[in-house]
């Protein structure tokens, strides 16, 4: 019954939604406080090589594996957000478009470590670890019905799910604080910010970080749901993907970038039926899209009317 | 003392904004600073709150030499002010303006932002309640969920004064919080900055409406072209021959014109 609606396609690529929602996230987070930032893709190759790395010439846990990737992306995230607070806008877009065109020649070049261009093959992938692991309390899918391949890639969306919710859940609690307070304060006005107290730099480098966290994460997970790496995977392509997932779905509010990445992570999917024209398509649409709601899908005005709430009342200009 | 302006000059590549102007703020003062268009006052503020440093001079706050420190730390320390041209938050309810207003007096972090802890819920609850009772001191609580970009311009005017209470500040910067508003307005501006006063609050108020500024204010400080012209109570300064001729002289006229 279980067997038959399982398909591992449709799983692989609601896996690969869910990790793009983690790589919008890793954009919109730093938007939030104003920063423009295109080292997506960078921060997420490190996490994918860091972790790749480690769990194959280590034989560490998985899990610790791709901590520690999201983490090493943080940390970047750190050492190049401060001399970061310089730029903003464009600029800031530019120089972190660069950064990731560094870290992908790296990865290139480094052959010893990375097998440049080639890349990593036989990452140890996250469902069948899983399924490894439970074997050996003798468990084995048949109990519930599923094949090997089945519960390997129904048990990858899972965790990835889990972690998306914790990250939504994370993200809009922090919105909706203190420290959500200050990052929209410094988004909308920094200097206004600044004389109200609000130690600019600190949060401004917090949100960087954050995001570089998340792309790490995304990463490394991404890693671990493939097998296999390249530094292509990496590429400005990537960066320029990951800023139109925010983008269109509306960069000012969290459900815009979920729905940016399901969105435009289904649309090549669902038309492969026309094969390459469906890049033409996918262009057509962002371009309609810019046109007419440049701010993307969603913003506040309208989710304040999806929530029904009076935004204004009786306010006069 | 609360704040000592000591022989402050100010140059923007070649032109000398302000220049080495001295005057000082006694505790509990409505203190005005008044002259033509250009004279510096505007830039007086954003030496006090170190948007920019002065080129000499210094400025002691409390006894300590402010001079040099960040903008945030400034307002920790008990200096805010509001801005000529309007720079609240736009796209944030009136609230949230108010309670990012209180952001250093309060230290929730990331971790207990998310968590909800119990002395985060605490803390929250006590912004809210205090922008709330802020909003209802500049009467706006009625438009506490309205965005400030949707607030009338006198509205806006008062709301960022709330924002700047928000701070506890024992100095308040007023940057010509008249401008742009009626009479009636103007009167209710009045009773709110005797209200501050009255909270123990010190005032340093840049203002052109002079009726207001001589009703209101201890004492005034008049600026020419970026030089101190003149000192004093009210009632001197608009005896005195050299303000008349530089600036009061020029503001009959062209009400008259
Ligand atoms: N950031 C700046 N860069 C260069 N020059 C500046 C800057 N800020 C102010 N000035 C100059 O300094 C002088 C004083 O300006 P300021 O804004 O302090 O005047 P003000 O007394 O506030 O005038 P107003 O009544 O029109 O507001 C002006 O000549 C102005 O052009
Ligand atoms: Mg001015």
């Amino acid at each position: 019954m279980l067997a038959d609606i399982i398909n591992p396609y449709f799983l692989q690529i609601l896996s690969f939604i869910l990790i793009n929602i983690l790589l919008a996230i890793s954009v919109y987070v730093p938007l939030s406080s104003g920063q423009l930032s295109l080292g997506s893709a960078g921060f997420m190759g490190v996490g994918a090589y860091t972790s790749a790395l480690l769990t194959i010439h280590f034989d560490i846990p998985l899990i610790i594996g791709i901590l520690a990737g999201a983490c090493v992306a943080g940390i970047l995230g750190i050492i190049v957000g401060i001399p970061s607070l310089r730029l903003s806008g464009v600029y800031l877009a530019i120089a972190t478009l660069g950064l990731g065109e560094v870290i992908r020649v790296i990865f290139v070049n480094w052959e010893s470590l990375t097998k440049g261009s080639i890349g990593l093959t036989g990452i140890p992938q996250m469902g069948r670890e899983i399924l490894n692991f439970a074997k050996g309390f003798g468990f084995d899918p048949a109990m519930i019905g599923l094949k090997s391949n089945q519960f390997v890639y129904l048990v990858i969306v899972l965790i990835l799910l889990l972690l998306v919710i914790a990250t939504i859940w994370f993200v809009v609690r922090q919105q909706n604080s203190r420290v959500g307070r200050s990052l929209s304060s410094i988004q909308m006005d920094e200097k206004a910010a600044e004389s109200m107290g609000i130690n600019i730099t600190y949060y401004k480098v917090l949100s960087f970080t954050q995001g570089a966290f998340l792309a790490g994460l995304a990463g490394a997970l991404f890693a671990h749901v493939m097998g296999y790496i390249s530094p292509s995977d990496f590429s400005y392509h990537r960066a320029v993907e990951i800023l139109i997932f925010t983008v269109f779905g509306g960069s000012e509010v969290i459900l815009g970038a979920v729905f940016g990445a399901t969105f435009l992570t289904l649309v090549p999917e669902v038309l492969r039926f026309i094969s390459d024209y469906r890049y033409i398509i996918y262009g057509i649409v962002l371009i309609i899209l810019m046109a007419v709601r440049p701010q993307g899908i969603f913003d506040i005005h309208l989710l304040n009317r999806l929530k029904g709430l009076k935004r204004s009342k009786g306010g006069v200009r | 003392m609360v704040l000592k302006i000591q022989n402050v000059s100010k140059n923007f590549g070649g032109i000398n904004a302000l220049k080495d102007v001295t005057f000082s703020i006694n505790e509990g003062e409505i203190y005005g600073l008044i002259g033509p268009n250009g004279a510096g006052k505007t830039t007086m503020f954003n030496l006090i709150t170190n948007i920019f440093e002065p080129t000499s001079g210094e400025i002691i706050f409390n006894g300590e030499n402010i001079t040099a420190l960040k903008s945030y730390k400034i307002t920790e320390k008990g200096i805010c002010r509001t801005y000529q041209n309007i720079r609240l938050f736009p796209q944030m309810s009136a609230l949230k303006n108010v309670m990012v207003g209180g952001h250093c007096r309060s230290n929730a972090g990331v971790f207990s932002s998310v968590f909800r802890t119990k002395s985060q819920r605490k803390e929250e609850q006590e912004l809210t309640k205090k922008a709330e009772e802020l909003l209802e001191l500049v009467g706006l609580l009625e438009f506490k969920d309205t965005f400030a970009e949707n607030l009338a311009y006198g509205q806006q005017r008062r709301l960022e004064i709330a924002r700047a209470l928000a701070s506890n500040p024992s100095l308040l910067l007023l940057d010509e919080p008249a401008a742009g508003m009626n009479e009636k307005e103007t009167d209710s501006l009045y009773d709110l900055i005797k209200m501050v006063q009255s909270m123990g609050i010190t005032v340093l108020i840049i203002e052109h409406d002079m009726p207001l500024v001589m009703k209101l204010c201890d004492r005034i400080t008049v600026l020419n072209f970026g030089e101190k012209l003149a000192e004093g109570t009210p009632e001197e300064i608009q005896s005195n021959e050299a303000v008349i001729e530089a600036y009061l002289g020029k503001e009959e006229e062209e009400e008259i014109a």
